[in-house]
């Protein structure tokens, strides 16, 4: 009877150190359709599809597990591969340094005559590529290419293993508006040769453009499993957080105040290229009080432009930045932090977060002359600075010592917030604030940057989401190639007319 | 809200057994000092005297205060080879500018000294970008070169100066090198705990990046850190040339190593970020009770070399769990 499906999970129990993980979940999934699975952080998708590709032993849980009606026991990733699953991770696994089809290969070579016959691999990884219709040179280091190229490069790699069910987590992440709409038509393509796709995202309007049924876990539990038509957006966040949420984003309107940032004619040279500009020339202005969103491909200069004004990027900017009537020039964020400039930066773990140190430790580091006394830290100060901020930001842990790893997704981007709220910012400059972050969490952050902007503080968003660059700004810049092709007030802002701009198909 | 309180629940539920266990995790070296001073009492009579105790601590106290030195550097992320090769040249420049007559300025110099050598490492590492442990296995045999050099095959005999005097001699019945291992060991651990410099160099090892956007000088940092380390290594040596009561280019070898086991089994991991003080210190004694115990049994050296190794890779790999 479950031949029928490609994967038949039954009754799955999973607990970690007594702790229930997942509660007696079922999970159906047809053969060829691409099947959506969401819910917030720490719902139970992962440990799920971990004990789907067998990175949990199938020892380590009751329940049952089928695929394709038969019932493997699936002990490692290896054994999952030879069932034809494979996952492909958020956290992109390819080796900058070798090429597209060593990659490609990496683990199972093909052999001829006790060598590796590289003939055989490369012409394998371009059939493979040209079946999906990419256009790559299998020679070139993975390090050349852009985060997307990597991401599809992961996915052909998947299909040459021989991948019947594939598991993406998140794949959209890193990616921005042309790279996503490729990377849907190769998965669409996938279902017409009759590969099944589980697909895990934040991104509800991903799962209604792309999947054919949907599933929602929450507290480790399956809620709901229905087909992606017969529901709306609303109903899926209902299901997901639990509760009727009806005001996604804040609608409260704050009066700007006295301009604060000004940017003007300002450059930044191309970081690999030296006759080229990454930033060209751009102008931008900024009032206290005011969310403003930067939008833009992928490349378009946003991250750039804005780490280049605070003094971070490796390239130094050409041109005037004057704040509050002051012209500045910062060499490094200690300087900036100074100036009242704060930023928080889009890769949560590389650059945000000491993931091995506490709450307290992450919170305080950029404002550790807040916590002095006697020019020496007081502990006592510090904590009490924390508590503050952890209250206030609704960070959900027992203790602020507890370490900064054991935090989900959300409250750990709280945690990166709170540390630059502590500096006491003016200016607060938030690279993807939201990205990997669960739905709950997400309408917190944004209550947060209102509370901000109603302080006073001036808050830049550069974000790739356009619903929350629509839902959150009073103002947007749409960047495209390193120049500002427009500026949209809040009454003009659409999808369609930020994409416009974005894709260059629209200058100001 | 009722979820989130479940969920604090749980997390609160979870915790008795886990806190025994991360307990013992986290004094993991305390208690095996512990253990093993108990053990040592009972296993060889010897041990538990007064002769035996005061000559552990002031054998180790030199050991514990390069493992401090160690330890600044360890929590950075970096390491540092050249431990030896900064006592090897620190005894010999100590002996030599006491014989020249330069008295208390002697040991002034050196310290100066050890604390360049030191930068000299830092700015290797942090503006250079070298790795650390190229940088120092380059300074290991910079400064062992310069030992021999400034040797030139003789013995300097100090006897009788003021400084083997001070060195042998004790403050309030505590031996001298003992008090100054005390001393360091505040400051240290004041350093680490109470000033920007100490959080600083923590989240550097944590994560450099991290530490650079949140407005850390992490160049000037390092290169304090390495400074610091060839200050107290220079101290380690000094003090050495005050037992020894001369200048000799044979001696440091095996320091660095016993600094890195000192650091390692006190719960520091290589990667950066974690360390104490006071557990570094107990890992250094820990370590010498052992190596006495074993003396006082009649085990012989090479077997000792062999358990040292054993020791290092157990408590690296303990250390790695996190």
């Amino acid at each position: 009877m479950s031949e029928k499906y490609a994967v038949d999970m039954k009754n799955i129990v999973k607990k970690f150190f007594g702790v229930t993980v997942l509660e007696n979940v079922s999970l159906q999934i047809s053969r060829g359709e691409i099947h959506a699975l969401i819910g917030e952080n720490g719902a139970g998708k992962s440990t799920l599809m971990n004990i789907l590709s067998g990175i949990f032993p199938y020892h380590s849980y009751d329940g049952e597990v089928y695929v394709e009606g038969k019932k493997p026991k699936l002990n490692s990733p290896k054994d999952a591969n030879k069932e034809g699953i494979v996952m492909v991770h958020q956290e992109l696994a390819l080796i900058p340094e070798l090429s597209v089809a060593e990659n490609m290969f990496l683990g199972n070579l093909p052999m001829k005559n006790g060598a590796v016959d590289w003939k055989k691999a490369y012409r394998n990884a371009e059939d493979t590529l040209k079946s999906l219709a990419l256009e790559m040179d299998v020679h070139m280091k993975v390090k050349y290419l852009s985060i997307g190229q990597q991401q599809l490069v992961e996915i052909a790699k998947a299909i040459m293993l021989g991948g019947r069910i594939m598991i993406l987590d998140e794949p959209t992440a890193p990616l921005t508006g042309r790279e996503i709409n490729q990377l849907f038509k190769i998965l669409r393509e996938l279902r017409e040769q009759g590969i099944t796709i589980i697909y895990i995202s934040h991104r509800l309007e991903e799962i209604f453009e792309l999947t054919d049924r949907v599933t929602v876990m929450r507290d480790g539990k399956v809620i709901k499993s229905l087909r992606t038509r017969q529901v709306s957006q609303d109903e899926l966040v209902t299901y997901m957080i639990g509760r009727e949420m009806k005001d996604y984003y804040p609608k409260e309107v704050i009066t700007p105040g006295q301009m604060i940032l000004k940017i003007e004619n300002y450059s930044v040279a191309h970081p690999a290229y030296t006759n080229k500009k990454i930033v060209d020339d751009v102008n931008l202005e900024f009032k206290s009080g005011e969310i403003v969103g930067i939008a833009g491909l992928l490349g378009a200069g946003r991250t750039e432009l804005m780490s280049a004004v605070i003094g971070m990027y490796p390239k130094k900017g050409n041109g005037k930045v004057t704040i509050e009537g002051k012209v500045v020039q910062f060499k490094n964020a200690g300087q900036a932090i100074k100036s009242g400039v704060g930023y928080v930066t889009e890769d949560r773990k590389g650059s945000g977060l000491i993931l091995r140190q506490t709450i307290c430790f992450n919170s305080s580091l950029a404002a550790l002359d807040r916590t002095m006394k006697y020019r020496c830290l007081s502990r006592k100060k510090e904590t009490a600075m924390v508590q503050e901020l952890a209250d206030k930001l609704n960070i959900k842990t027992t203790n602020i010592h507890n370490k900064v790893s054991s935090l989900s997704g959300g409250n750990q981007q709280k945690v990166v917030l709170a540390k630059w709220i502590a500096t006491l910012p003016r200016i607060l400059i938030l690279d993807e604030p939201t990205r990997g972050v669960d739905v709950g969490a997400k309408y917190e952050i944004y209550n947060i940057m209102k509370e901000l902007a109603k302080a006073g503080v001036c808050v830049i968003m550069i974000s790739s989401e356009l619903p929350e660059i629509i839902g959150m700004s009073d103002r947007v810049y749409v960047m495209h190639e390193g120049k500002i092709a427009g500026q949209l007030a809040k009454k003009e802002l659409s999808e369609e007319q930020i994409m416009k701009y974005a894709t260059g198909t629209l200058t100001q | 809200m009722e979820e989130a309180k479940k969920v604090l629940v749980n997390q609160k539920q979870e915790r008795p057994g886990k806190k025994l266990l991360r307990f013992t995790k986290e004094n993991f070296v305390i208690i095996t000092f512990v253990i093993l001073f108990i053990y040592s009492s009972f296993a060889s009579p010897a041990f538990l005297t007064i002769n035996n105790i005061t000559t552990v601590l002031l054998q180790n106290s030199i050991y514990a205060i390069c493992a401090i030195g160690m330890l600044l550097i360890v929590i950075t992320g970096g390491i540092d080879l050249s431990v030896g090769s900064y006592i090897c040249v620190c005894v010999c420049f100590t002996a030599g500018f006491i014989q020249d007559g330069r008295g208390i300025l002697a040991i002034v110099m050196v310290l100066v000294l050890s604390f360049l050598f030191g930068s000299i490492s830092g700015v290797l590492v942090a503006y250079a970008k070298v790795a650390s442990f190229i940088a120092t296995l380059a300074m290991t045999t910079i400064l062992r070169g310069a030992a021999y050099m400034y040797q030139v095959g003789q013995n300097r005999r100090i006897d009788g100066t003021f400084w083997p005097t001070f060195i042998q001699s004790s403050i309030l019945r505590i031996p001298i090198p003992v008090f100054i291992l005390i001393i360091i060991m505040v400051i240290a651990i004041f350093i680490l705990k109470r000033t920007k410099y100490g959080r600083g160099i923590y989240a550097i090892g944590g994560n450099a990046e991290t530490a650079r956007l949140a407005g850390i000088n992490v160049k000037k940092y390092l290169v304090i850190t390495y400074a610091l380390g060839g200050l107290l290594f220079g101290i380690a040596g000094t003090i050495l040339a005050g037992r020894l009561s001369m200048g000799t280019a044979t001696v440091g070898d095996g320091y660095e190593l016993n600094a890195i086991a000192s650091v390692v089994v006190g719960g520091a991991t290589l990667s950066g970020g974690v360390g104490s003080v006071s557990k570094t210190v107990v890992g250094a004694f820990l370590m010498g009770i052992l190596m006495n115990i074993m003396n006082l049994m009649g085990i012989a050296s090479y077997p000792q070399m062999i358990l040292k190794g054993i020791i290092i890779v157990c408590a690296v790999l303990a250390n790695r769990g996190d």
